[in-house]
């Protein structure tokens, strides 16, 4: 989402002007208190990732968050750099209904890209072990 | 009535669950070396795992969030990754030796090569992880763990001098002959071994797991203020057997029949293979607690769907770490390492890895985003804040103790 921080500095100028709120006013979120790190659940509460960038785009002049990111971005949360963008793994922010403690999306996580890995284990491994697809007794 | 019964049981598990590995070893090497003299670290560390385990359940109870997702949102993914990498190998440490102490103690029941038990316990820690459910799990493994009061029942009937005991233990001193860094070493391994970290995220995972909500706080404050002090007596009377017969012989602890000498000594056969049954439920408990906990923490930082109430499959990468854990667990004690020392290693370690867990916590209890009216109180923050000195104290020293004194030498 943006360059790395050196250590020691603030994220944001101390005397930054905050943009005046929408009237009516709405819900002011903060990219990175809000959405990064915070736990995405699907429509069912289950887990699908944890958003680990933000991907911004410009549209007429304004800044527009238009995915969560997941997956391998997150190295180059910790030590710099950036992926090619056709390793990205998004959602959708349309599928975003609610940011809280959680971000909550509005559709089953079954259909989403970024579960393909536990989905390939379910398929291969897990999934064909004995017992995988039985509650536990 | 229904209610004492929930607090009975978890009182009884807290108690057999307290006592690992960990514990077994370290509190016989310390009696052993050092007589009671080193008491109060258990004292203190009791009262520490205390107030963290309730803290951590209680915020997972109330902002339905266990101890890891909260680090990674906290700190951010460069330092949450620091603390996952620390924890994850502190705890797969401990989760080898557990693995270690399920072989010893069947070796010590069969004369049978540990060696030979090791695939077999490997085996069993994950069919069980595989299988069993959460509650059927923790229960049998605590309630079974229980046979270790064996020690408490052996010390009495070796009839010590109890005011020399006590004596040892409040007015604590360096034995003659052992040299002061050595002394504090130990004090350090001792105090890890109480509070390792795997305890909190395993006990704030497990309140998810069994969907504990604000109700459920005061049945979980009493397990934990009645179970684990009382777990630490148990840890008391293994270094109190230890101080009184193998002390005065000369005896050092390198294996786990030195660990029960005491105890056959005492009471024969019967108290014995009590113990060791014990010990086996004590160890399996702890290896399930810590396989557990290695999955939780990475499915937690990365935010996989995780917990022992789904189906494997709905929680593929979840089951697939922990198995992935307890092979490596099982295969690194193939390799023909001494479990003990193994054992040895992992308590310092944790020790070292203990801030990292601890401060969150303390963090996130009194932030009223995630915990509204059941942030902590003044009372809780100011012993909370001291517990933080100490844990940071001990987490500096225990490296430069260990090269200091060659790990105990």
């Amino acid at each position: 989402m943006s360059p790395r921080l050196r250590r020691g500095e603030r994220p944001f100028p101390p005397d930054e002007r905050l943009p005046e709120p929408p009237r009516p006013a709405g819900l002011v979120l903060d990219a990175r208190l809000h959405l990064l790190d915070r736990q995405v659940v699907d429509v069912r509460g289950d887990p699908v990732a944890i958003v680990d960038d933000v991907e911004l785009e410009e549209r007429d002049g304004r800044v527009v968050a238009t995915d969560l990111l997941s997956g391998p971005v997150l190295a180059t949360r910790v030590f710099g750099g950036r992926p090619p963008r056709s390793r990205w793994h998004r959602v959708a922010w349309r599928h975003v209904t609610e940011v809280g403690v959680v971000v909550r999306l509005g559709v089953r996580g079954e259909t989403l890209d970024v579960l393909w890995v536990e989905r390939w284990l379910r398929e291969h491994v897990v999934g064909r072990v004995p017992g995988g697809r039985h509650d536990p007794e | 009535m229904k209610k004492f019964l929930a607090v009975a049981l978890g009182v009884l598990t807290a108690i057999g669950g307290f006592v690992d590995i960990g514990d077994l070893v370290t509190n016989a090497v310390v009696g052993a070396r050092f007589g009671m003299s080193l008491v109060w670290v258990v004292v203190v560390g009791v009262v520490g795992i205390c107030l963290f385990a309730q803290m951590s359940g209680r915020v997972a109870a109330v902002s339905g969030r266990a101890t890891f997702e909260i680090i990674r949102e906290r700190l951010g993914p460069r330092v949450g990754g620091a603390n996952l990498v620390a924890s994850f190998l502190v705890t797969v440490l401990t989760l080898t030796a557990e693995i270690g102490g399920i072989a010893l103690a069947l070796e010590l029941a069969s004369s049978v090569e540990r060696r030979l038990w090791i695939p077999f316990a490997g085996l069993a820690v994950w069919l069980v992880l595989w299988r069993v459910k959460f509650s059927v799990l923790e229960n049998a493994a605590g309630l079974l763990g229980l046979a270790l009061v064996g020690f408490a029942v052996a010390l009495f009937q070796l009839g010590p001098d109890w005011g020399e005991l006590v004596a040892q233990a409040t007015r604590p001193q360096v034995p003659a002959g052992e040299p002061v860094p050595t002394y504090w070493y130990y004090a350090v391994a001792l105090f890890g071994a109480a509070m390792t970290p795997y305890e909190v995220f395993f006990f704030s995972s497990g309140a998810r797991e069994e969907k504990w909500t604000a109700k459920d706080l005061s049945v979980s404050r009493a397990n934990v203020l009645i179970g684990f002090p009382l777990g630490g007596l148990l840890s008391v009377a293994i270094a109190g057997c230890a101080a009184v017969v193998l002390l005065p012989r000369g005896i050092d602890v390198s294996t786990l029949s030195e660990i029960t000498l005491p105890v056959a000594l005492a009471g024969g056969k019967v108290l014995l293979a009590l113990v060791i049954l014990g010990v086996v439920a004590a160890t399996f408990g702890a290896a399930l607690e810590t396989a557990l906990s290695t999955g939780y923490t990475l499915a937690q930082f990365f935010g996989w769907s995780w917990g022992k109430y789904h189906r494997p499959a709905q929680a593929a990468r979840f089951h697939t770490a922990m198995a992935v854990a307890v092979l490596v667990g099982t295969l690194v004690l193939l390799t023909n390492v001494d479990p003990v020392a193994v054992t040895e290693y992992s308590v310092v370690f944790s020790a070292v890895a203990l801030p990292l867990t601890y401060l969150p916590i303390l963090v996130v209890a009194n932030d009223r985003e995630y915990m509204g009216d059941h942030v902590n109180g003044r009372a809780t923050n100011a012993l909370g804040l001291v517990y933080l000195v100490v844990i940071l104290v001990a987490s500096l020293a225990a490296i430069p103790l260990m090269i200091a004194t060659g790990a105990g030498g």
